[in-house]
């Protein structure tokens, strides 16, 4: 919300504000001052002046050169606006100014001097459009200072209003909080005419849950001038389009007061009476902003007898807008159940500055102030005095409570001794009458105060705010036996980020949704694992129409993304939760490790080729965070087809039965369909297996006294039997004292017969309790060999 | 006897005195040859004189050999060193023939890096656990109980507006903020509590200043005598622990719905120090969190006396600390995984 300094003063009894000063303390006391804008320095060296004569150009036919008084000074101007005429009084920007963006200085147009500049309305930006130069009235003292003539010499000031506080979406609230804070006194007008015209009016409310109060006062027959342009700059600053005198003058009360009113025309009603009720079923409207809106019974409308003239609370009707034929005006005050008017405002995506006030639940005592305020501001403009009665159908509630509040609790909650009678005076700054009774103060809630002082920790932040939170000092809490760090899980989750960062890959945080789109692509909806899509029912748009569940769609978008960046070589991990819908309310969330690896491993270099990424990279990545993990356990894959994956290059990963998760390459159709070139693989373990299952605790292993003798023995088979197969077997095979076995070498090609591979192993042999010999180990091997040549017609490689 | 002894052993001596000074003339390994077939070969001194020990009489025998076994030991022993000496040298000379270029590059394991995120929760968690605080987490799909009703937002409440949010029914949502693991963790324990709560928060919001998933810490402290000075105390540590020791904080009032009084907290801004840029629109502070003593109304919701405890909570935001913190201009940036961006930390 948008204030100035100067309207701010029209409420205070005070002659001058420093703006420095009102920032701070507002914003010090709950109000965040966001922006502040000098507006005077907008108009700097910009003066009245009177144009005293002027004659065409002698060189130029469409300019004109002028002799312009500006009091002190009369200037040679050269102008391109033809609508002014001699003695006319205009604004007059000197050299050193600055209009808009355009800096004026002294220069010669078409060999004539011009020393300044004639501006327009637009070229002030006081309207969005004017042509020819700016003619001001005679009330302009001609060498004075442009801004403070027009009243603009202003500062505005752009506040956050917490939801909490709908009375200070006014002036006259924020000036009630400068009151208190400064102890300025208010100058609030205190209306307390009455008015008798009787013009037979009805105001009908059909349900005062929604409508507690509808308040409405006929104008009849009034002069329909313009604006005063005062009028109009205070709107424009605070970003309020100015229109019509009537609708202008609602919408400043409003700004001013936090009444919203709405003027119908009421020659366009259709009777003498206003209902306010429920929309029918299907009942259609067309609002002032010239969309149809389609009502139901949950949001409520003003009705005339006919049908319904306006949205309770958001936006009046077409039909029955102010235009430039209306005479009659009824001037609505009303107010409105707030939750109410925010749902309906959901409901039709409509919000306007009037619902914005009524959601937050405004005052209802402020009905009749607004209308009287506006019918003073109405006279005062146009002469027009109204003697109409105004119409109140009202019924009233409690609207106003006791609270004690005990300088203890104060001490409790702010650790601050704050005296009762400091609290006292802070409460009474803010409108709010109290007693002292002792070391306690009894305070007696005000209407417009009453949403948001329910309880004594409520006046206990009131007391806080204006006192100042920076007043009082800090102090660390009574040392305490508590215990702090990270759980189990927690610490080995953060080992295993420290672990992946080590080996090189690089952490990436990907938005928690998937498309349908992608879900298809990956054809995610075959694998039972990863079909149970939770979604969401207010998506964004179709990027997040359901919580991911597999981190692979995503991180296969960051390769897509990198790659287009020319960054095509990609080692990344990811920690993350993914969601399962369940049959509870809440979805299964489970902790997810995805790593994905596609590229170059090693790049070119001056002693070695290029290395690309696969299959065994992936592996032993896995491999090396089971080792540091499971230091004794072995990993196992075991093929199995996703459809995501290469239909012979993927399976589960596990650990002596643990299932871990799926490793393989992704499925190079995917890959083609999503323009990706370059082999990808991909692992996702669930960590929440991972980690359940780690042993918290290692046992010391005691270091082997006796020397070991390794053997190496290159067999070969045929090519389908398995790395697996065969090292179980020869572990089968040995007796205790096979220690190892190391895989290394895999050959296939001219020196091996077609369908054979060799394969060749180091097997490390250990006796614990003395030095083995030679003989123990040929015993050994021969026995593996012999059973390997049995079961897989391995055969010795020479 | 006496006399032939004494003449032997100024022969040795005068012997031993020639070999030192040829030693010190030999250059390398082959005059050192020469020199030892000089002096311990066959014709040498030494040797024939122990050749023809066997010779002399009974009584000199032992007199001569050891005499002359001491100059022979002496000899060799020196002849070794010097050995040694020349072989070193000519080592040295060989790997001064061995050179490589030193500029080329290193073989280098490929450098990974933990996101910027992660590093700062860490960070923030190192900081709380040094003061007593366990780190709690909790599900990113929530009720809307525990998201908003039980902290003291029922539905209809204006703050609601605030926080857009993204629903799977009507009752279950993405939580919009980690908030909920306050009432969650309460109504599993009782006093004193110590947590932060760091996690994925989620509103349904997107453009230049805001992204649909974001990431808080929360934290809640209650006891028996917890206060308003406390918290001051609690954040204003943390805030110079991530920012330094340097920076001024204040605390503004603010409004959120489960905590009363209601606060929130800004550092002076470290590129003009507190004068007013760009940075911090001017004003020279940089919020940086939202906190509040615990609205007695959320007791109510997990059973707590209010009389009897009170409490703080706050929440802070990671991606801003991470973009006042390393100068990050883009929001947007944290969920791109630009590998650029990405492996500059």
């Amino acid at each position: 919300m948008k204030i100035t300094l100067n309207w701010l003063k029209d409420f205070l009894k005070i002659k001058e504000l420093n703006e420095e000063e009102v920032a701070d303390l507002l914003t010090m006391s709950g109000t965040e001052v966001k922006k502040s804008e000098d507006v005077g320095a907008r108009f700097k060296d910009i003066v009245i002046g009177q144009v005293n004569e002027f004659s065409s150009h002698p060189n130029a036919d469409k300019l004109s050169v002028c002799k312009v008084n500006v009091g002190d000074n009369i200037l040679n101007i050269v102008c391109g606006a033809s609508n002014f005429k001699k003695n006319d009084i205009v604004p007059v920007a000197l050299p050193g100014s600055k209009v808009g963006d355009l800096k004026i200085r002294r220069s010669k147009i078409r060999g004539q001097v011009s020393e300044g500049m004639m501006c327009s309305e637009a070229e002030l930006g006081l309207s969005s459009d004017s042509e020819g130069i700016m003619i001001l009235d005679g009330n302009y003292k001609i060498g004075k200072s442009f801004a403070k003539s027009a009243g603009l010499d202003d500062v505005i000031m752009e506040l956050e209003i917490t939801p909490n506080r709908p009375d200070c979406l006014s002036i006259i609230g924020i000036a009630r909080e400068l009151s208190a804070l400064k102890d300025i006194e208010l100058n609030i007008p205190d209306y307390n005419y009455s008015l008798e015209k009787e013009n037979n009016f009805n105001i009908e409310i059909k349900d005062y849950n929604l409508c507690p109060r509808y308040s409405a006062k006929i104008f009849s027959n009034v002069p329909r001038i313009e604006s005063p342009q005062w009028l109009k700059n205070r709107l424009i600053f605070c970003d309020v389009r100015p229109s019509d005198l009537i609708v202008d003058l609602t919408n400043y009360v409003m700004l001013e007061t936090g009444q919203p009113l709405h003027a119908f025309d009421k020659d366009l009603l259709h009777s003498d009476k206003i209902i306010v009720r429920r929309a029918k079923k299907g009942e259609k409207i067309r609002t002032i902003d010239d969309n149809n809106r389609d009502l139901n019974p949950e949001m409520l409308v003003i009705a005339d007898e006919g049908k319904a003239v306006a949205i309770a609370g958001i936006m009046g009707g077409k039909q029955t807008e102010i235009n430039q034929n209306t005479k009659n005006f009824l001037l609505e005050s009303a107010n409105f159940n707030g939750p109410s008017i925010m749902r309906t405002s959901k409901k039709l995506g409509l919000r306007s500055e009037a619902s914005n006030r009524f959601e937050k639940q405004i005052d209802p005592y402020l009905t009749i102030f607004a209308i009287k305020r506006f019918q003073v501001l109405l006279e005062r403009i146009t002469g027009h005095k109204e003697n109409a009665k105004i119409y109140d159908n009202f019924k009233k509630t409690k609207r106003n409570r006791n609270i004690v509040l005990r300088s203890s609790k104060i001490r409790q909650v702010l650790g601050e001794d704050i005296k009762v009678g400091v609290a006292s005076e802070i409460l009474s700054g803010l409108q709010i009458d109290n007693k002292v009774k002792g070391k306690n103060l009894e305070a007696n809630i005000p209407s417009f105060r009453y949403e948001d002082l329910e309880r004594e920790v409520d006046l206990v932040e009131e007391v806080a705010r204006i006192y100042g939170f920076n007043k009082f000092g800090s102090e660390p809490p009574a040392a305490k036996q508590s215990m702090g760090g990270y759980s189990f899980y927690q610490k080995k989750i953060r080992q295993l980020r420290d672990s992946l960062r080590d080996i090189g890959l690089a952490e990436v945080i990907n938005y928690s949704f998937i498309s349908q789109e992608n879900f298809d692509k990956f054809n995610l909806g075959e694998e039972e694992e990863f079909n149970k899509l939770v979604k969401i029912i207010n998506p964004i748009n179709e990027d997040f129409q359901y919580l991911r569940s597999i981190l692979l769609p995503a991180m296969f978008k960051t390769l897509e993304d990198n790659v287009k960046y020319k960054t095509s070589d990609i080692a990344i991990f990811e920690v993350s939760k993914v969601f399962e819908k369940s049959g509870k309310k809440l979805p299964i969330e489970k902790n997810k490790l995805g790593i994905l690896l596609s590229g170059r491993k090693e790049q070119k270099s001056w002693d070695n080729g290029v290395e690309y990424y696969d299959f065994y990279d992936l592996k032993g990545m896995l491999e090396y965070i089971v080792e540091k993990f499971y230091p004794n356990k072995d990993l196992k894959i075991k093929a199995k087809e996703y459809k995501f994956f290469h239909p012979t290059i993927g399976g589960l990963a596990n650990i002596d039965g643990i299932d871990l998760g799926i490793i393989g390459k992704v499925h190079p159709s995917i890959c083609r369909g999503l323009d990706i070139e370059q082999d990808v693989y991909y692992l996702e373990i669930n960590l929440d297996n991972f980690i359940k299952n780690i042993k918290g605790f290692k046992n010391f292993m005691p270091i082997p006294r006796y020397p070991s003798i390794e053997m190496d023995i290159a067999i070969v088979v045929d090519i389908n039997i398995k790395h697996d197969d065969i090292v179980q077997l020869i572990k089968e095979s040995g007796t205790g004292i096979l220690k190892n076995i190391r895989l290394f070498d895999v050959y296939q090609g001219k020196q091996i017969e077609e369908g054979k591979k060799s394969m060749a192993y180091s097997l490390t042999f250990r006796r614990e309790d003395k030095t083995l010999k030679d003989r123990e180990v040929e015993i050994e091997i021969k026995r593996i060999l012999s059973n390997l040549s049995k079961k897989f017609n391995a055969k010795l490689r020479e | 006897m006496d006399k032939d002894v004494n003449k032997l052993v100024n022969r040795l001596e005068e012997e031993f005195q020639n070999f030192k000074k040829d030693l010190k003339e030999t250059t390398n390994l082959k005059e050192l040859e020469k020199l030892k077939v000089n002096y311990l070969g066959k014709k040498s001194l030494i040797t024939t004189t122990l050749k023809n020990i066997g010779s002399l009489p009974n009584d000199l025998k032992p007199v001569v050999g050891k005499n002359t076994n001491i100059y022979r030991k002496k000899i060799q022993a020196s002849l070794d060193q010097k050995v040694e000496f020349f072989e070193s040298l000519e080592f040295d000379k060989k790997l001064r023939k061995e050179k490589i270029d030193l500029s080329l590059p290193g073989k280098k394991p490929e450098l990974g890096s933990k996101n910027i995120i992660t590093q700062v929760i860490e960070e923030i968690e190192e900081i709380f656990i040094g003061m007593g605080f366990k780190i709690a987490e909790g599900p990113e799909v929530e009720l809307d109980y525990y998201n908003f009703e039980a902290l003291n937002t029922p539905e209809d409440h204006p703050a609601r507006s605030l926080h857009d949010t993204f629903f799977i029914s009507d009752d279950v949502l993405l939580r919009t903020h980690t908030s909920p693991m306050q009432v969650r963790y309460m109504e599993k324990y009782q006093p004193p509590i110590n947590i932060i709560v760091p996690g994925k928060v989620y509103r349904r919001d997107y453009d230049v200043s805001h992204t649909p998933m974001f990431t808080q810490i929360e934290g809640l402290v209650v006891d028996k005598d917890i206060n308003f000075k406390h918290l001051k105390w609690t954040l204003e540590t943390v805030a110079r622990k991530i920012f330094g020791r340097d920076r001024r904080v204040r605390f503004r009032p603010h409004y959120f719905p489960f905590t009363e009084p209601s606060a929130e907290m800004d550092v002076s801004c470290k590129i003009c120090d507190g004068k007013g840029c760009r940075v911090c629109s001017g004003s020279g502070w940089l919020e940086i969190l939202g906190a509040g003593m615990v609205d007695p109304n959320v007791y109510k919701f997990v059973g707590y006396d209010p009389d009897e405890f009170t409490g703080f909570a706050f929440g802070i935001g990671i991606e801003r600390i991470c973009m006042l913190k390393y100068g990050i201009n883009d929001l947007r940036a944290f969920f791109e995984n630009d590998m650029r961006f990405i492996r500059q930390f």
